[in-house]
């Protein structure tokens, strides 16, 4: 029988696989996130310094060169630098002296043309100090710069040389680094939790086996679960054997008692009946009627405990063609003063899902009434209709029973006809088992002349 | 006819008891397995009623001693369980018919008289092929004294072939003898019963005669009669 198809479960809001995969790809791209901002930050700083290195130079340089003549007007040196130069190149330099907390311009570079190079806030240039902060140019561009406070020999008021560059380039050279190291990033990160979804899904394979064989246990295709689980889940399926064998236990505890209670009543019935059968009178009638009462009812509470039982059972796989040989041995016997012959054939892999002695039930029964009303003959066929289905026909060479009184068959207690022996419950217990079994059951016109019984019943 | 009744209720004993003897039987009654295993082993009886719910020994246990040791006195069961599974089980043991409780005299009267009848029929001794072993007064079969679950196709096939045991017999004559004649059948189908009969009884037992059809010897090293 193939079972309803079984997929690990969809990533679902209480998965453990989507937990499991949350957690694990949550704190990876955290991780990344912060790599990522870090090791832009480290470039950054390494650039910059650098940057700025060169730019406190240029300053040193300009300190190192400026001269001071005897009114105190202070001069630049001859610097080389074609940079500074050229008008507005991005490159620039300037003296100046601090004024009132402003800086007021003594030398600039040519580049600067005419207009000053903003300083720092004012509190920062203290005597010695060396300045690093960020402004604007005179084209607005952004600018990287160095101010160095030194004294000068013949001047009474600090000077400050100023050295600023164009810092587009390096931004640009930032971005790049971290939008690749992002990018790289993305892909690692993607990468890690593929691992992660592939890492969860083999680690709870044996999880899934055993869903599994839990369902192939309820649907009784097995026994007990099988197969070797790891160390963390091997507990757990012995817990699940054992849970198994413990509701087999009591559901056949059940069954034993439910089946002894009624038994031993049969036994006074049958005095009950004997003694009142051997006298007459209206008491002989009134415990005959109510012994077989009584008896109904037993067989009925019987049924219904039995039926009760399966319900909770876990369901065996019984092999019909042992069984039809059973039945058929026994019926050929009980019959055989009748010379009654049973022909059966069943492949034979041919499984019922449920209960074997609730198919030699309904089998037996029907097979019984069809051997009681036969000539000579008896047919049985067993056939697979589907996977999941199996049916069962059973004909007779006898008279047959017309279509307008198949429908009594089946009730309680009904005899079609009081001569022929048997309690007449028969066929309603087939019917009633066979309902119980999900399957069906049909009566028809044997093509050999009786009648003809089709059940249908789930397939092992 | 003596007939012995196993039942251990003291009220359906006595009622029993009494129809047997208003119907004219001798009546011996044993009350427990026991008593019952002893009495059916040691004395002739011309049939048996076997209550199955017994004291010291069940009913079943008692009837698979009685046909171990060959005792093939025709055996009724009353029982009050009356699942399939369990008539099954009986009949395997070597009952020769059932009765479900509650049930009335009559009908158990009427069961054991068909019961006398069938086995007066088959009065002939049993027949004897090395370790098997078929006796006709009780309809059964057994090999080294293991009683053989047989169909009753299979029982007529094994008994011709027994009584013709060391001859040839062709698939015709079997067709002939094991059908009646209102049957049309397919001699192929012989083929199918000689392959059930030889899972049950051992595959060597029965020889198949190319051409000419089968035959049933005794094993190698087994004598003739067992």
């Amino acid at each position: 029988m193939r079972s309803r198809r079984l997929r690990p479960p969809a990533i679902g809001s209480r998965s453990l696989v989507r937990r499991l995969i949350w957690l694990a790809s949550a704190w990876s791209l955290l991780v990344l996130a912060v790599t990522s901002v870090a090791v832009t930050a480290f470039f950054y700083a390494g650039v910059i310094s650098r940057f700025d290195q060169g730019l406190r130079e240029l300053a040193e340089g300009l300190f190192a060169g400026a001269s001071v003549d005897e009114t105190g007007a202070v001069s630049a040196p001859p610097l080389t630098d074609a940079r500074a130069l050229r008008v507005y190149s991005g490159r620039y330099w300037e003296i100046a002296e601090l004024r009132d907390g402003r800086l007021h311009a003594l030398e600039r570079s040519r580049s600067l043309w005419d207009s000053e190079l903003p300083g720092p806030a004012a509190d920062r240039l203290t005597l010695g100090a060396t300045v690093k902060y960020d402004t604007r140019g005179p084209l607005k561009e952004p600018l990287r710069a160095v101010a160095l406070v030194r004294s000068l020999p013949g001047r009474q008021a600090p000077v400050v040389f100023v050295t600023a560059e164009d810092r587009t380039p390096i931004d640009r050279d930032v971005r790049s680094f971290g939008l690749r190291a992002a990018g790289l990033l993305v892909l690692l990160g993607a990468g890690l939790v593929a691992m992660v979804i592939i890492q969860v899904r083999v680690g709870l394979k044996p999880l899934f086996d055993l869903r599994r064989e839990v369902v192939a246990v309820r649907q009784g295709r097995a026994e007990r679960v099988q197969r070797e689980y790891p160390t963390e889940l091997a507990p757990l399926a012995q817990e699940l054997n054992a849970l198994v064998a413990h509701n087999q236990e009591v559901v056949e505890r059940q069954r034993t008692h439910v089946g002894n209670l009624a038994h031993a009543l049969k036994t006074p019935l049958s005095v009950m009946l004997a003694e009142a059968g051997r006298h007459s009178g209206e008491l002989s009638e009134v415990v005959a009627r109510q012994a077989e009462a009584m008896r109904q009812q037993v067989e009925r509470h019987l049924r219904r405990a039995r039926a009760a039982a399966r319900s909770q059972g876990s369901r065996d796989r019984t092999l019909v063609e042992p069984a039809l040989e059973e039945l058929a041995r026994t019926l050929e016997r009980i019959f055989e003063i009748r010379g009654v012959m049973i022909d059966w054939t069943a492949p034979s892999d041919l499984a019922f899902q449920g209960e074997r002695q609730d198919l030699l039930e309904m089998v037996g029964n029907v097979m019984e009434n069809a051997c009681k009303w036969c000539r000579r003959e008896v047919w049985v066929e067993a056939e697979a209709v589907s996977d999941r289905r199996l049916r069962l026909t059973v004909e007779d060479d006898g008279p047959g029973l017309p279509a307008e009184r198949r429908g009594e068959a089946l009730e309680r207690g009904a005899r079609l006809d009081e001569s022929a022996p048997g309690s007449g419950l028969g066929l309603s217990i087939v019917d009633e088992l066979v309902r119980a079994y999900g399957g069906a059951m049909q009566f028809g016109e044997s093509a050999r002349g009786g009648l003809k019984v089709e059940i249908e019943l789930p397939r092992a | 006819m003596r007939i012995l009744l196993v039942e251990d209720d003291p009220d359906l004993s006595r009622q029993l008891k009494l129809a047997l003897a208003d119907a004219g039987y001798a009546v011996d009654h044993a009350a427990d397995g026991e008593e019952a295993h002893f009495l059916g082993d040691t004395e002739p009886y011309d049939a048996i009623v076997l209550d199955l719910g017994l004291p010291k020994l069940d009913g079943v246990s008692v009837l698979e001693k009685w046909r171990k040791a060959n005792v093939a006195t025709p055996v009724l069961i009353l029982t009050a369980r009356g699942a399939w599974s369990e008539k099954v089980a009986g009949f395997d043991a070597g009952a020769d018919d059932y009765l479900t409780k509650p049930f009335h005299t009559e009908e158990l009267l009427a069961r054991l008289r068909a019961l006398l009848r069938r086995a007066a029929g088959h009065a002939a001794p049993a027949l004897v092929c090395g370790a098997l072993r078929l006796d006709p007064r009780a309809a059964r079969a057994s090999v080294n004294g293991e009683p053989l679950r047989l169909t009753s196709l299979e029982y007529r096939l094994l008994h011709y072939l027994m009584m013709h045991q060391g001859r040839v017999i062709s698939r015709t004559e079997l067709v002939e003898h094991l059908y009646d004649q209102d049957f049309d059948r397919d001699s192929n189908t012989i083929e199918v019963f000689i392959g059930r009969l030889r899972k049950k009884i051992g595959a060597d037992r029965i020889e198949t005669v190319r051409g000419l059809g089968y035959r049933l010897a005794p094993l190698q090293g087994e004598t003739a009669e067992a």
